[in-house]
């Protein structure tokens, strides 16, 4: 044990090092951020139970009127019983494959529905059709309700812009006809959702979720691709136009843009892998239906967009320039980012024609994203209007709701359309439009489908014994609920299909063929064009309907041997 | 700043009453300490009553305060008194007794008198003290106005005890371990001589009549106290109980909960089922190989694409919404300080002399009050180095140098086992030797302790890197650090899910970690295993948004090392838990079970990384049949899938993490995550042989290679 010792010395230096350095920087750089990170900004409530709620509701209801007009007016676009039959078979094809996607439409227009094709009574009764849309329309309308909690509009307006809005008839019709647009629009408004959050919140998470919701849109539905490119050039500039800095405008960016290019970029290999030609999705993507319009002037360009827009989306006439002046006017950046979507929404539809990137341009259903982007324009004009926010949801609802009759009449005689004429004609007259004409001289209806697909399922049970070209008779393929029946061009691809097909009798004991007007892209139709006919006494018509051929093929059956026996009976027939 | 006035007589008394809210002008504390009250404003002037009118510190203390003209007024103590307790009406055992008030005043006036300290250290002192009700030496020694042995020296002065000093001193163990350890620790007295009649008692401080008694009864003998240092008290306690300590920290978890403890890798029953499924596998690749390959694919397949999709939603779980547990910088503000408890901090060291005097200024940096910190500086006996160190620094008491001895398993764990058997705080919290926490990150745990259900535990800070611009690895390393503790472990939390902890800035709730075992010294990833084990015992873990920086590894050698132990740990751990799999799912639930083998799952997802990479680039360049026969229909599906989604999810969570925690200029970088990827898969082959062939081996991170200055 010692004595006590003396005081020390005091204490030392304090040094700034390089991490204490950094560390202050930091928080100086942090501290000039624009954005929120590290928590929260004010924001509304979440309402789980609300947002279940509206989803719900339309929901159901788009099903239950898609019921209606599918299934008992016969309204159905077979553009969605394509990519219900392909999801058909990714599941109960023989082999199942994912292939069987394709590259015809982007691929999650046929992925996110393919949980309904699991069951295959649910396709095959079609009642598939209309939850394959409605689903989406039922999420966008969620989107909207949140958009306008957001936006301060309340409640009971709220619930009357959603049901003006889902009571428009282009609207209508799309949400409970099994459209593929809906898919891509829906997500479209959820970042469209997400964004008008951030700008509200300044919350970075926000740019995050609207870039993964652009990036699913991107693959259901190449054209939100503009909307994409548009919003990541309006991010940076609205935060350069805030102050942010450049790493700041570069990570956000960054951030927003990665989803989105990491799809399209895995979907450009796939189709260089597989199909050797890399934007073969840009060039092939289908918009089956419509006239062939031939060639446009730019005049008539023009008038056809305006025509488009006053038929089809009314509202962007009054929102458009009032966005366009709040954001010029009022520096309200996000207002004249909303107008610039909107107004490339206009012009997007003239701009697939003059870059030849659709066959079938200025249909009316090109209106529907007019229409939505409008609606989310005049959303945040209503939340720019501060106090006359109940003023401007007012007349929002009362635009929205001139716009059903207007848009209604439109529908019977619009010249660029799809169904619409026959949907109009089925609210109208209650009647069903089994066998009507659509405007662009299509026939309206699956009675032969249905019936060929009867007479199938009755009859023919061997695995594989019915060749077909699925692209053609795909709806054929749908109502039988029974891909495997069937040696498509999926099962093998085109090369050994081809085979089979010079060489039927080997493989199959019977082929189906389209013999409808646009039989002419049938492969088998083009290769045994006497058997379409029903001349060609080597392959007896086994059943025929006024779109459709089943022939029998015998085992013996050689192509190359031109004496056949005689005409066989004609079989039985509508 | 405002000034006092010398204005004439002063009408206006403290007995007419206090005008309005001026008894709210100083806070309790300053009234108290000070013995100050405002009462009046008169002509402008605000009008302070107080007993020491020509006091020049009480003067500066209430300028300083007030921001307008003062003037000081003289009154009596007990006019004083009356008025401070009816603007703050006294809670019990928050407000100084006379004697107290003496004790400090007598205190200060012979420090000052002897120029011991300054007029600017009492000030500071004493403003200290005001907030937290701390005995002024204490206090002046832990800012390091006045050493330990001054302080020692007044004290025996005041109360007319001895000294005794301590640092030569060779104990005799047998009279040393009369008093038991427990309480030994928690009065802070040792004896240190023994005569048939009487003990002589080193104690820190005096013993008031109950710690007399606890005292006297223990030692079954009359004592004598002889005040000694503090710091060589401490010392003097851990060489007498320092075998006791060293084999607690050993084989307490091994002994208490075996089946928790990783002194096993690998179990019978584990061996006995790796053989099997050895054996199943072998004979099922005799009769069907392509079949069972193809099953392997797809098993792995699946894991791979589960633990992606995993990783995912609690991503966009965590974007959704805020998880951490909420502490505003108003609830950090208002904290009475009187109300704080003891805070151990746990600082493992080892060759890390170089950081030490980095190390304790951040520390003294830190928003709690020192008098308050209990800092165990957990140095290896063989680290001569660092201890010499620490011990030229003639630290303030409230920094304990403890020697773990040397003993296998050399590891963090263990050493930090050690010291939480010296911890005397209500929490606990480890830091690295490198760490630079939030200042007010303890307050924000103590707040968020409160503020949790009361089954929380643990209250995980965030981790990141104040070195992440150095270079590519460090900016890869703090986008996974953001995503992992930005995204993942939040979500986790909320979900309810186990949560592998962080390696440092985990808070704990001292009892408790001491009823669970605290950490596993035969485990390399301790952290991860305790945060199991925890929600295993029903307990829970509440992230905050508060964050520590640390250095990111910049060599990638050195990163290897480090993670390859990560990955060895994780296996470890897996291994542990797993051991009884039902026993598993009951205590923690499916989701939780789920979740315990999705996250360490992401282990044996790096694993099967250059597997899968290989086998692709292999097939894209040779298109061999054997690898396409390998991956049919929905297996090549699936696994290309997950290759996509795979790849994506890895680089999105860091885009998303570092976007979260504002660091805008390193998302480029994360860009880049698949050759960071390729770097984690092999650190976890690396790890994983070193299971089997070196299980215990704590692969040791340089520090210091952040390019910065180091003492």
């Amino acid at each position: 044990m010692t004595t006590t010792q003396e005081p020390a010395g005091p204490a030392a230096v304090v040094i700034e090092d390089a991490a204490a350095s950094h560390i202050r920087e930091s928080q100086e750089r942090k501290e000039s951020l624009v954005q929120w990170v590290h928590g929260r900004a004010g924001d509304i409530t979440r309402r789980p139970w609300e947002n279940l709620a509206v989803f719900a509701v339309f929901t159901g209801f788009y099903i239950w009127f898609g019921y209606w007009l599918v299934v008992q007016m016969h309204v159905v676009g077979f553009e969605t019983l394509d990519r219900l039959n392909r999801a058909l078979m990714i599941w109960h094809n023989d082999p199942a494959k994912l292939s069987a996607l394709g590259f015809d439409y982007p691929p999650l227009a046929t992925l996110l529905i393919s949980p309904l094709a699991i069951f295959p009574a649910v396709t095959s009764s079609l009642i598939a059709v209309p939850i394959a849309s409605a689903a989406f329309a039922g999420l966008t309308m969620m989107s909207l309700n949140t958009m306008m909690r957001r936006a301060l509009v309340v409640g009971p307006l709220r619930y009357a812009v959603l049901i003006a809005l889902g009571l428009n008839p282009l609207f209508l019709l799309y949400a409970a006809g099994g459209a593929r647009q809906f898919i891509w629009i829906a997500f479209l408004v959820v970042a469209m959702g997400a964004l008008v959050a951030w700008y509200v919140t300044a919350d970075v998470r926000y740019v995050m979720l609207a870039g993964l919701a652009f990036s699913v849109a991107a693959l259901s539905g190449y054209a939100s691709l503009l909307w994409f490119v548009l919003t990541a050039v309006m991010i940076g500039a609205i935060l350069a136009k805030l102050g942010a800095d450049g790493s700041e405008v570069e990570g956000t960016t960054i951030g927003f843009t990665v989803p989105t290019a990491y799809v399209i970029a895995i979907w450009t290999v796939f189709n260089l892998v597989l199909l050797s030609k890399p934007f073969y999705w840009i060039t092939a993507a289908s918009d089956a239906g419509g006239i062939n319009p031939g060639s446009f002037t730019g005049v008539e360009l023009f008038r056809d967009t305006v025509n488009l827009v006053l038929y089809g989306a009314p509202i962007a006439i009054v929102v458009l320039p009032v966005l366009i002046f709040m954001g010029i006017a009022r520096s309200n950046p996000m207002a004249l980012w909303l107008g610039v979507l909107l107004g490339a929404a206009v012009v997007s539809p003239a701009l697939s024609v003059a870059l030849g990137l659709t066959d079938s341009p200025m249909q009316l259903r090109n209106a529907l994203p007019i229409l939505l982007l409008a609606v989310v324009g005049g959303i945040w004009v209503a939340r720019s209007a501060d106090t006359n926010n109940t003023f401007v949801s007012a007349a929002l609802i009362v635009l929205l709701l001139a716009s059903i009759p207007w848009t209604f009449q439109a529908m019977k005689t619009y010249r660029y359309q799809n169904l619409e004429s026959n949907f109009a004609a089925a609210v109208s007259t209650r009647e069903s439009q089994e066998g009507a004409q659509t405007l662009s001289g299509a026939t309206v209806g699956t009675r032969d489908e249905q019936a060929t697909a009867d007479y199938i399922t009755a009859n023919i049970t061997g695995r594989n014994t019915i060749l077909t070209d699925n692209s053609q008779t795909y709806a054929v393929m749908l109502l039988t609920g029974k891909p495997d029946l069937f040696v498509d061009r999926v099962d093998k691809s085109d090369g050994p299909w081809k085979d089979i097909a010079r060489d039927p009798g080997r493989y199959v004991d019977y082929m189906l063929m389209s013999t409808d007007g646009n039989g002419g892209d049938d492969l088998l139709a083009q290769m045994y064009p006497d058997a379409a006919a029903g001349s060609d006494g080597r392959l007896p018509v086994i059943y025929r309907t006024d779109r459709y051929v089943l022939l029998g093929v015998p085992s013996n059956f050689d192509p190359d041997d031109t004496a056949g026996q005689p005409a066989s009976t004609d079989g039985t027939g509508q | 700043m405002t000034t006092t006035t010398t204005a004439p007589q002063v009408r206006a008394r403290l007995t007419d009453g206090i005008t309005g809210d001026l008894g709210r002008l100083l806070p309790e504390g300053i009234c108290r300490t000070f013995r100050v009250m405002p009462y009046a404003v008169a002509d402008g002037v605000v009008l302070v009553a107080t007993a020491e009118v020509d006091d020049p510190i009480t003067r500066q203390v209430v300028e300083e305060r007030i921001d307008r003209q003062v003037q000081l007024v003289r009154h009596t103590g007990n006019e004083i008194s009356a008025a401070i307790d009816e603007v703050y009406p006294p809670a019990d055992g928050q407000v100084e007794t006379a004697d107290e008030r003496r004790s400090r005043v007598q205190l200060a006036r012979m420090l000052t008198n002897s120029g011991l300290v300054t007029n600017e250290q009492l000030q500071i002192a004493m403003i200290e003290y005001s907030r937290t009700g701390d005995p002024l030496g204490d206090i002046l020694v832990a800012h390091e106005a006045i050493t330990e042995d001054v302080l020692v020296a007044a004290l025996s002065e005041m109360y007319q005890m001895q000294r005794v000093g301590l640092s030569d001193f060779s104990p005799d163990l047998e009279v040393a371990r009369r008093l038991p350890e427990r309480l030994a620790l928690r009065l802070q007295a040792i004896p240190v001589a023994a005569t048939e009649d009487l003990v002589l008692l080193a104690a820190a401080r005096p013993l008031d009549t109950d710690q007399a008694l606890d005292v006297e009864e223990a030692l079954g003998s009359p004592f004598r106290q002889l005040l000694a240092n503090r710091t060589e008290l401490d010392q003097l306690i851990q060489k007498v109980h320092s075998e006791h300590y060293a084999e607690i920290s050993t084989v307490s978890l091994m002994e208490s909960q075996p089946e928790a403890s990783a002194h096993i890798v690998f179990t019978g029953g584990q061996k006995a089922s790796a053989v099997c499924l050895g054996i199943v596998l072998l004979l099922c690749g005799i009769v069907w190989p392509m079949g069972t390959l193809v099953g392997l694919v797809a098993g792995a397949s699946l894991i791979y694409l589960l633990v992606s999709c995993y990783k995912l939603q609690l991503t966009f779980r965590a974007l959704g919404a805020h998880l951490e547990t909420e502490v505003t910088d108003e609830q950090v503000l208002a904290l009475d300080e009187r109300t704080l408890p003891m805070y151990t901090i746990l600082v493992p060291l080892y060759k890390e002399a170089g950081i030490v005097r980095r190390l304790v200024r951040g520390i003294n940096e830190l928003d709690w009050p020192r008098t308050r910190l209990d800092v165990k500086l957990l140095c290896e006996e063989d680290d001569t180095e660092t201890i010499d160190m620490i011990k030229s620094l003639n630290l303030p008491p409230h920094f304990h140098l403890v020697v773990v001895p040397d003993s296998q398993p050399k590891t963090k764990p263990k050493a930090c086992n050690y010291g939480l058997q010296l911890a005397t705080g209500t929490f606990c919290v480890i830091f690295d030797a490198e760490d630079r926490p939030d200042p007010d990150e303890l307050k924000k745990a103590y707040l968020a302790f409160q503020h949790v259900a009361p089954n929380v535990a643990c209250v995980q800070a965030k981790l990141n890197h104040f070195n992440q611009n150095q270079n590519l690895l460090t900016a890869w390393f703090a986008n996974e650090y953001s995503m992992h503790f930005e995204l993942v472990l939040p979500a986790m939390g909320a979900a309810g899910s186990p949560i592998p902890l962080g390696g440092t800035s985990n808070h704990f709730i001292t009892s408790v970690l001491r009823e669970l075992g605290a950490w596993d010294p035969f485990n390399v990833t301790e952290d991860a295993d305790l945060g199991i084990r925890l929600h295993r015992q029903g307990y829970r873990t509440a992230m905050i948004d508060s964050t520590t920086l640390e250095e990111a590894n910049s060599s990638v050698p050195n990163w290897i090392r480090q993670r390859s132990r990560w990955i060895k740990g994780y296996l470890q751990t897996w291994l542990v838990h797993m051991r009884s799999p039902g026993r598993l799912l009951r205590e923690t639930g499916p989701r939780g079970f789920i979740s315990f083998n999705l996250t360490m799952g992401s282990a044996f997802v790096l694993l099967m990384n250059p597997i899968f990479w290989g086998l692709s680039t292999l097939y894209v360049l040779t298109q061999t049949g054997f690898i396409q026969q390998m991956f049919p229909g929905f297996v090549f599906y699936a696994a290309s899938t997950l290759l996509f989604v795979g790849n994506f999810t890895f680089v999105y969570l860091n885009v998303a993490g570092s976007l979260q925690r504002g660091e805008f200029g390193i998302t480029r970088t994360a860009l880049l995550s698949p050759l960071y990827w390729g770097l984690m898969s092999w650190a976890a082959w690396k790890g994983a042989i070193q299971l089997f062939t070196n299980p215990f081996y704590w692969e040791k991170t340089e520090h210091g290679l952040d390019g910065g200055e180091h003492e």
